[in-house]
């Protein structure tokens, strides 16, 4: 599991690469909500992605409520068909903006 | 296609996930399941794996648990059956959330519960059996 953090116009962008599951989510849970602790904005790109499970999901759920309770908002990018699918199901999907590219995301903000 | 079964043995560890995501990609890609098909039966048996492995022995303080993976290829059907000895648990008596709670604002949601929906929801068909003191969880796929 990698993850990389920068930001860009004073937003934070969260680069994970590889599978989000039991194994990896504390980690990535840690990091992503530390990283995020004084940011409102955020966008996760999960282009290089390849698994989420429901301790995927629980990290997302982790995020949105930490950003959430500061007004500020969380974008999705590069979001598969395969992790679509499992936010459908959850009705996950509802809540967060998901757009194609980080370029895009940035001009959401 | 002959009828073929194969058995795989995993230690209760959160670590054999990765190991049994790539065994059952190979499974798909060989008989020619679709990519989407794969991907979801490999997330339904990672979500039940999970379960055994962290609340099935884990938890339950067992610290050797081990567990299989039988897949069988039969005409028309991927079947993977799980089998573990650890502490009796029947995911279709696990009430699922209902439409209403899918639809709760994810600050006000419960955190956890829908591993087994995901599971249940992933594949064709979904069994589950308690046999010879041991749960066997059972994933069918069809494959045409």
């Amino acid at each position: 599991m990698e993850i990389k953090i920068k930001t860009k116009n004073n937003i934070l962008i969260i680069t994970l690469k590889g599978s989000i599951d039991s194994k990896t989510a504390p980690e990535v849970q840690q990091k992503v909500l530390e990283s995020s602790v004084n940011s409102k904005n955020v966008i996760i790109d999960l282009t290089s992605v390849d698994f989420v499970s429901s301790a995927g999901l629980r990290v997302l759920l982790m995020l949105y409520r930490q950003i959430k309770v500061k007004n500020g908002k969380v974008v999705l990018v590069g979001v598969s068909e395969e992790i679509t699918d499992i936010m459908s199901m959850t009705g996950f999907i509802n809540f967060f903006e998901i757009i194609d590219t980080v370029e895009n995301a940035l001009n959401t903000y | 296609m002959e009828a073929k079964k194969i058995t795989y043995s995993y230690v209760a560890s959160l670590d054999v996930l990765e190991s049994i995501r790539e065994m059952l990609t190979q499974a798909g890609n060989d008989i020619g399941l679709s990519k989407r098909k794969t991907y979801q039966l490999t997330l339904a048996i990672d979500e039940i794996a999970t379960n055994v492995i962290k609340y099935g022995y884990q938890e339950a303080g067992i610290s050797d648990g081990f567990f299989d993976l039988i897949i069988e290829f039969k005409e028309g059907e991927l079947i993977v059956s799980l089998e573990d000895t650890a502490t009796p648990f029947n995911p279709i008596e696990h009430s699922l959330p209902t439409e209403e709670d899918l639809n709760i604002p994810l600050e006000e949601r419960p955190i956890g519960g829908l591993g087994v929906m995901i599971a249940r929801q992933s594949v064709d068909e979904f069994k589950y059996e308690f046999v010879n003191n041991k749960n066997r969880n059972i994933f069918i796929v069809k494959t045409n």
